[in-house]
């Protein structure tokens, strides 16, 4: 009877959700979307009346691979493939970007606020005034650090793994890949480790915790990606949860270290790490003993 | 001779209606190939426009507009205090904050007649330095040999950043009012006064990093070339904000608002500025000018990038910011 209820219950929430589908799909909440199409559309008709009809698609494809490439590139990029748009020819996103990545260098000397990126915008040939654009001030170049910094994790990473695919390096072991992972990124915070502990506050500003907590668990997911890890069932909760703890308590050691080189931040990662590991053996172990215990009372290990 | 000379080509002109947009181009003598159609487009071929509710002939609104404000100069902030019940004065604070101007930003206030903005804006910009003075000296209290000698060479540098801030209005009588108050409160320092046309701008392009222009665009009769303008004075990175009436979107907000400046605000007008014919208009031109997302459209015309509106008080005023890349 329970498992039929919960069927049913199931299926009730399936339909509920296809129900709610519906109905936005009517309302008028969806019309921005509707119109992202249209202007989608009406930008492709525009590249095809252009003088290459035939590579349109082609065309919108590199666009796309260019966004999320670097912005130097997109430049040439975009010259060779359409003259009319030219060099001059850059997103809003990009050119704030841009904005943000010069602001970095000013942060040790300002701190993660609106002068370093009035700075920042200054060396680009900007008005100081175009800070205006960042609605969210400190917080959008805080955010665009730790966007950055994972991407560069992200990239490292891949190298590694394709050079692991090759043959060329040695397959790591779990604890140690995440250990090296954990310390790459946490060493790009180390030419602003005097400012990190404001960053941090900021980031934990109201209305900047969606985004922080975003950009943390995808930097969890790539590393664990990246280790190996395929799982599917609660694993994949726990692995994360425990890389997120970790992650998070070693950048506070981290924060407050100041031996050479940060070396008790890295012999905390390391035993924080042995931890883990540790702790999944005695779980392991744990659940065999339960479950012969369990085995032997039920009487099915006799059987055989 | 001369004079019925000129007269006769002026009436050709206006009757052919074609001509327009080149003369138009001519006068600016500034690519008239995106500001012709553009102008044909936002008014009616027979060089009318709109004060208040009547149409005027286009050279005409100028007149008339100077000749309002003319009349209003002495009371001018009075009746801003009496008509918006010192709302106004929070709008301008709203817009220094969303403006939060940098140390050695240079403003342009067009149509800044009484000086309202340039006010604000010099004592932002000080309370900004001072508190990055502050800041800096808390970071320094115990400074090594090398930080001091660094200190004393550095020092002159400090020097030129100064913000400074240029009021521009075409009235007369407006900026001697604003003169006056200057005086009073003691803002001298880097504040200029500079008649001027917000159509025709007496600036070089590229001079400055913010144009405000508050509750003044209404009552420019080409805004589109006003916004050009805006755009060719600004250096890139430039900030553009308006501050100006727009539409109420509350519906009942909507009525208590029309009743308000309907009824109340050419008796307010009578009463203490002595001329209802003036706020009469006030309150018809703010009717006439386009909303907050027509308005927005203009200002992305005109060139400029991430256009965005807020909206103050439920729509009564809607402050428009937009960049120049």
């Amino acid at each position: 009877v329970l498992v039929l209820d919960m069927a049913a219950l199931l299926r009730g929430l399936r339909a509920g959700r296809a129900l709610r589908g519906l109905g936005s799909a009517t309302t008028p909440q969806s019309s921005s979307l509707r119109r992202g199409f249209h202007c989608a559309a009406l930008r492709l008709q525009d590249e095809s009346k252009s003088d290459k009809p035939p590579s349109s698609s082609t065309t919108y494809h590199e666009h796309y691979r260019a966004h999320t490439t670097e912005q130097h590139t997109t430049a040439a990029s975009y010259q060779d493939q359409s003259g009319e748009q030219g060099e001059e020819y850059e997103t809003e996103e990009q050119l704030q970007a841009r904005i943000l990545t010069a602001a970095l260098e000013f942060v040790p000397q300002h701190g993660w606020s609106m002068e370093a990126i009035a700075a920042g915008a200054e060396t680009l040939g900007l008005s100081s005034a175009s800070t205006g654009m960042f609605y969210n001030g400190a917080g959008d170049l805080v955010l665009h650090f730790i966007a950055q910094c994972n991407s560069q994790l992200t990239e490292i990473l891949a190298e590694q793994h394709k050079q692991v695919q090759l043959g060329q390096a040695e397959p790591k072991k779990t604890a140690d890949f995440l250990r090296d992972a954990v310390e790459t990124r946490l060493r790009m915070y180390i030419p602003y480790i005097e400012t990190w502990p404001q960053a941090m506050s900021i980031l934990l500003l109201p209305h900047n915790i969606p985004d922080s907590l975003k950009h943390l668990s995808s930097l969890v997911d790539d590393i664990w990606y990246y280790a190996g890890d395929r799982s599917t069932d609660m694993n994949w909760y726990t692995k994360r949860a425990a890389l997120t703890g970790i992650y998070n308590t070693t950048e506070l050691v981290m924060v407050q270290d100041s031996s050479p080189d940060f070396q008790d931040t890295w012999n905390f990662l390391d035993n924080r790490i042995q931890d883990v590991v540790n702790m999944a053996g005695t779980a392991k172990q744990v659940t065999y003993s339960a479950l012969s215990i369990l085995k032997n009372l039920t009487g099915v290990n006799q059987r055989r | 001779m001369a004079a019925s000379m000129r007269l006769l080509v002026r009436r050709v002109i206006r009757l052919s209606q074609r001509n327009i947009n080149v003369t138009a181009a001519g006068v600016s003598a500034r690519s008239g190939c995106c500001q012709g159609p553009s102008s044909c487009r936002c008014f009616s071929d027979d060089r009318s426009t709109h004060f208040g509710f009547e149409t005027v002939p286009e050279e005409e609104k100028a007149k008339r507009v100077y000749k309002v404000f003319e009349n209003v100069a002495q009371k001018y902030d009075i009746m801003n205090d009496a008509m918006s019940l010192g709302i106004h004065r929070l709008w301008k604070d709203t817009l220094l904050h969303a403006m939060h101007p940098q140390p050695g930003a240079r403003l342009l206030d067009v149509a800044g007649g009484t000086g309202d903005i340039a006010f604000r804006f010099l004592e932002y910009v000080r309370s900004q330095q001072e508190r990055q003075k502050r800041r800096a000296m808390r970071s320094m209290q115990t400074p090594s040999w090398q930080e001091i000698s660094n200190n004393y060479s550095t020092e002159d540098e400090d020097g030129p950043q100064e913000s400074r801030a240029v009021v521009c209005d075409i009235n007369k009588e407006m900026l001697k009012v604003g003169k006056q108050k200057a005086d009073s409160l003691g803002i001298s320092a880097g504040l200029s006064w500079v008649v001027g046309d917000a159509e025709e701008l007496p600036f070089d392009d590229d001079q400055f990093d913010i144009y405000t222009i508050a509750f003044g665009i209404r009552n420019v009769t080409h805004i589109d070339q006003a916004l050009q303008e805006a755009l060719r004075v600004l250096k890139p990175g430039g900030r553009f904000m308006c501050l100006e009436f727009s539409k109420v979107t509350n519906p009942v907000l909507a009525r208590l608002y029309d009743a308000y400046s309907f009824q109340m605000i050419p008796v307010l007008g009578e009463v203490i500025a002595g001329d209802w014919k003036s706020y009469q208009y006030l309150v018809e031109s703010i009717r006439k000018f386009p909303d907050q997302e027509e308005f927005k459209h203009m200002i992305e015309d005109a060139g400029f990038y991430s256009v965005q509106y807020y909206n103050f008080t439920g729509g009564v005023v809607a402050l428009h910011s937009g960049f120049k890349l």
